[in-house]
């Protein structure tokens, strides 16, 4: 167990004060000692590269601090029938997709900037070293940030693609269908995440609120006062098909939902392992030219020989 | 159900506590909590050889860097002024370390100073420091101050080691040494305390000591009850106190401290071994957990006039994260190339299987029929994928253990170490031998010099009644004319003289090894490890005479060998030094520390000797670590006289 003896220290910083007094050495300072440290170490370089480091670091932070902040309004989608408070439209989302996107791009800038001014001024190893390492944990924390933002923003986008999935069965010219079929989709919606279900639950409600009287006026339109038992059965078939037809539809669009997903996972994947060899074979590249140069001196030394 | 949890977080490794305890101290002193959006702080580690060694095997260079440290740089090298970066100083309180560390202040190298002193700094030392930072104006920079006490080198989760460093200091021979004085007789004990006392605070427990009589044992008993009862006297700064140790950490049981000098077995450090750590110790360049393998490029057929090929040098770190060595570090060597054979073969059908997935993706394009096939492709493709950094992780565990092995297995072909290894125990446990000494000590192909010497030794140690005149000349002239150096045995010879006077070197178990045949069936499998001629023996377990004295003091067995040995509680109020323990229940858990070096054959002993006892743990600490290269360099030294 680690035992804190900076009181000890303090103490200790008196004694040696009182006891050089009494000996009337002089002390860097004195009396003075805290007003003149001050006064000391204003003219010490200030650092600028760590100050800005530091700058860079306080954006990402108001970054991370206004993502997490919406997060939770963001996320909540579909807040149609919740209260006004916790609402964001669909422009507002958008809003703050653009600004957080304007704000990684100032910041990447910011830190590639600063990688390369760090290194003109400063001649010492371990100066350079450690601000490469520095510039390192600045990269990763804004990695770090912007995931947070990529995960809002995917979830945002599968809600997207399945309201256009959706909005796509929207009244068709049969009421028993539509019925049907957005009534499968919501026995069928509690299989996704469970935020959507109350979305998804209220949506199709929502359709068939708003075709209902849209349909008794196209169904008077028609103008046919009854619909004779043959009709009626064909409609029923009719319905039938389409009804089994819609389902296949729907599983394979589920399945095919669920490879692009996991399609676009590896995709991420493997932009990650590109990004990560481009550097590696910009050196090995590097490395390569510099071996043919010498192997071209070499050559030519080689020739040289004979001649001697 | 409490009390196992309790023993089981007491026993929490000791590995475990110091790493805990340097990733606070790393964290400004402060307890370290992962945050995955924090933002980053970065500093910069100063540390001093000792803290070097202290640090290396318990954090890699990647775990530095999570917790924020952009150099790590020795205390004693040129060092920049880096502006505006906080210092952490790992180091202990030296005349010279604390020197330089003024000369940083004066210097103004950083920007805030946090001191961690690996042991205890005296106010005096406090005071000097004290004194430059007045005369640097930089009072205020040193933001904190700390005793870390953490001066010993954690190896395994229950393997310690005193120094590195400074070995020579408490080295065996530094102890046993005819010519020593009194004041540096302290001064090593002093050493050795002020180390064990670091560890009972970092492991938070006072423990009961029991000791030899009449050794150097002893001597470190008296000095560590001595301090341990002051520092609990002191109520006010002592570190035992309840709140220091953590909540769920105290067991009902206070752990035993084993205190035992080397002296009472010198076979056991110079015995070749059979488990794969300890072959690794004794055949190739490894401390630190670290070794160093220099590899050979092979036949060299180079044309006339080409530069040779020079030997490549690769060093491999076996850390807990290799799971292959921890699962194999103790096991008999023919199984552990068995082992590497079938890592291999797993790892090939798993590498084989994503490139059939490849393949399958090939057809995608192509065929109606494969698309049914594809669904349950992607998800494998992802899992292929995903899973890529643990076998590319695999693949390099078992490149390092095949060389590692496999250099390993050169040694033993060329010094015939299964043969020794084999012939030695039935030496220590008193079996009859079928081979005479003689024979192997002049055989020419079989090891050594070093390594006859090693047997004759063992043997030497281990019989009752030493050998005629007559004969101990006949082998003297066979060790001779095989190029040995004959100093080790006069210090033997000596060592024997001494303690028969104390008690007869104990025997080492009845037990003996079954050669099991001449080849496994690792050759039929056709491996790379072809162990033709080389022996598949099976070890017995057997306990070594460290293994028997815990075994005695620790489940309450009475012994003669350890009825007298001496009893200190540093709890007690009362320091009575009487041979009567008051605790009659069997311990739970133990420390072994080896006064004067230990070596892995005994840690692995202890390990497997643990194994069968459910709920009890034991730790092994020695104050140095040595192979039987180093061992008899350090007896020769002291029989050149």
């Amino acid at each position: 167990m680690a035992v804190d003896i900076t009181l000890l220290f303090r103490a200790s910083v008196k004694t040696v004060k009182t006891r050089n007094k009494a000996l009337g050495v002089a002390v860097g300072g004195g009396v003075d000692g805290s007003r003149d440290e001050l006064f000391r170490r204003s003219p010490r370089p200030k650092g600028d590269f760590s100050s800005r480091a530091r700058e860079v670091i306080s954006h990402i932070g108001k970054l991370r601090d206004f993502l997490l902040e919406h997060r939770k309004d963001y996320i909540n989608a579909y807040s149609h029938t919740m209260s006004e408070y916790g609402r964001m439209t669909d422009t507002e989302r958008d809003q703050i997709d653009q600004d957080a996107q304007i704000f990684m791009r100032t910041c990447s800038e910011a830190i590639q900037q600063l990688r390369t001014e760090a290194h003109k001024e400063i001649h010492s190893q371990q100066v350079k070293e450690h601000r490469t390492a520095v510039l390192d944990f600045i990269e990763d924390y804004l990695k770090r940030v912007c995931k947070l933002y990529s995960e809002q923003r995917a979830i945002r986008v599968k809600r997207v693609v399945d309201k256009k999935r959706l909005s796509k069965l929207e009244p068709e010219p049969n009421t028993k269908t539509r019925e049907s079929t957005s009534s499968e989709k919501v026995s069928q919606s509690p299989s996704k995440d469970s935020e959507e279900n109350p979305a998804t639950e209220e949506h199709p409600e929502k359709i068939l609120a708003e075709t209902q009287p849209e349909l008794g006026t196209w169904g008077d339109g028609k103008g046919e006062d009854e619909l004779s038992p043959e009709e009626i059965q064909m409609f029923e078939q009719e319905n039938q098909r389409l009804i089994g037809e819609m389902n296949s539809l729907f599983d394979e669009v589920r399945q095919i939902e669920g490879r692009v997903v996991e399609i676009s996972r590896l995709q991420e994947i493997f932009t990650e392992k590109v990004l990560q060899q481009e550097a590696e074979i910009d050196s090995i590249h590097q490395l390569v030219v510099g071996a043919t140069e010498n192997i071209k001196e070499g050559n030519e030394d080689i020739r040289e020989v004979p001649h001697l | 159900m409490a009390s196992a949890a309790a023993a089981t977080a007491a026993a929490a490794s000791i590995r475990e506590r110091q790493t805990v305890a340097l990733k606070r101290m790393l964290n400004f002193n402060v307890p370290h909590i992962k945050n995955s959006t924090g933002e980053p702080v970065w500093k910069v580690l100063i540390y001093d050889r000792f803290g070097q060694d202290i640090i290396s095997p318990l954090l890699s260079v990647k775990e530095l860097r999570d917790m924020g440290i952009t150099l790590h740089l020795l205390l004693h090298s040129d060092r920049d002024p880096i502006p505006d970066v906080p210092a952490v100083y790992f180091v202990m309180p030296t005349e010279e370390n604390i020197d330089r560390m003024c000369q940083d202040l004066r210097n103004q190298l950083y920007e805030s100073y946090y001191l961690n002193f690996i042991s205890a700094i005296s106010r005096s030392k406090l005071e000097d420091i004290a004194n430059a930072a007045l005369a640097a104006s930089a009072v205020t920079q040193v933001a904190k101050v700390f005793d870390q006490y953490l001066n010993f080198i954690t190896l395994e989760d229950d393997m310690f080691v005193l120094c590195n460093q400074n070995k020579e200091l408490v080295s065996y021979r530094a102890i046993n040494r005819p010519d020593i004085t009194d004041t540096e007789m302290e001064t090593v004990m002093d050493t050795i305390v002020d180390s064990l006392f670091c560890f009972f605070v970092t492991l938070g427990a006072v423990p009961i000591i029991r000791c030899s009589r009449g050794t150097a044992a002893e001597m470190v008993a008296v000095k560590l009850d001595k301090k341990l009862r002051e520092n609990l006297r002191d109520a006010r700064n002592s570190l035992f106190t309840g709140d220091t140790l953590g909540a769920g950490q105290f067991s009902f049981q206070r752990p035993l401290l084993v205190l035992v000098d080397r002296n009472i077995d010198l076979a056991t450090p110079l015995h070749h071994t059979w488990t794969y750590q300890a072959l690794v110790h004794d055949v190739l360049d490894f401390h630190l957990n670290r070794v160093n393998l220099e590899e050979s490029s092979g036949v060299e057929n180079s044309p006339a006039g080409a530069r040779p090929k020079r030997k490549s040098k690769k060093s491999y770190d076996l850390t807990p994260v290799d799971k292959f060595w921890q699962k194999h570090k103790g096991s008999p060597f023919p199984e552990v190339a068995e082992s590497v054979q079938q890592e291999l073969e797993s790892y090939r059908a798993q590498e084989d299987e994503v490139k059939r997935l490849k393949s399958i993706m090939g057809l995608e394009g192509e065929d109606e029929g494969a698309i049914s096939m594809l669904s349950d492709n992607t998800a494998k493709l992802t899992s292929a994928v995903s899973s890529l950094p643990e076998l590319l992780e695999k693949k390099r565990l078992i490149d390092l253990h095949t060389n590692v092995a496999t250099a390993v297995l050169e040694h033993i072909k060329a010094r015939k170490l299964d043969v020794y290894f084999e012939y030695e125990e039935k030496i220590m446990s008193k079996t009859t031998l079928d081979k005479s000494l003689l024979d192997i000590i002049s055989d020419p192909d079989a090891g050594t010099p070093e390594d006859k010497m090693r047997l004759f030794l063992i043997y030497y140690i281990s019989t009752q009644q030493a050998p005629s005149e007559a004969d101990l000349e006949q082998y003297k002239k066979a060790l001779t004319d095989a190029g040995c150096n004959l100093n080790p045995l006069q210090y033997i010879k000596q060592w024997k003289a001494f303690t028969k006077m104390a008690s007869a070197p104990a025997s080492y178990g009845s037990t003996t090894t079954k050669p099991m045949g001449l080849l496994s069936r690792v050759m039929n499998t056709g491996s790379q490890f072809v162990m033709e001629g080389v022996k598949n023996l099976v070890l017995k377990q057997q306990n070594l005479p460290v293994t028997r004295i815990l075994d005695n003091l620790m489940e309450m067995k009475s012994n003669p060998e350890t009825d007298d040995y001496r009893y200190f509680d540093p709890k007690m109020l009362r320091g009575n030094d009487s041979s009567v323990p008051r605790n009659k229940n069997p311990f739970q858990e133990a420390i072994v520390f080896v006064v004067g070096g230990g070596n892995y054959i005994e840690y692995q002993n202890l390990v497997d000797y643990i194994k069968g006892k459910q709920g009890k743990h034991i730790l092994y600490g020695c104050s140095e670590l040595f192979n039987a290269t180093q061992f008899i360099k350090q007896l020769s030294q002291l029989g050149q006289k």
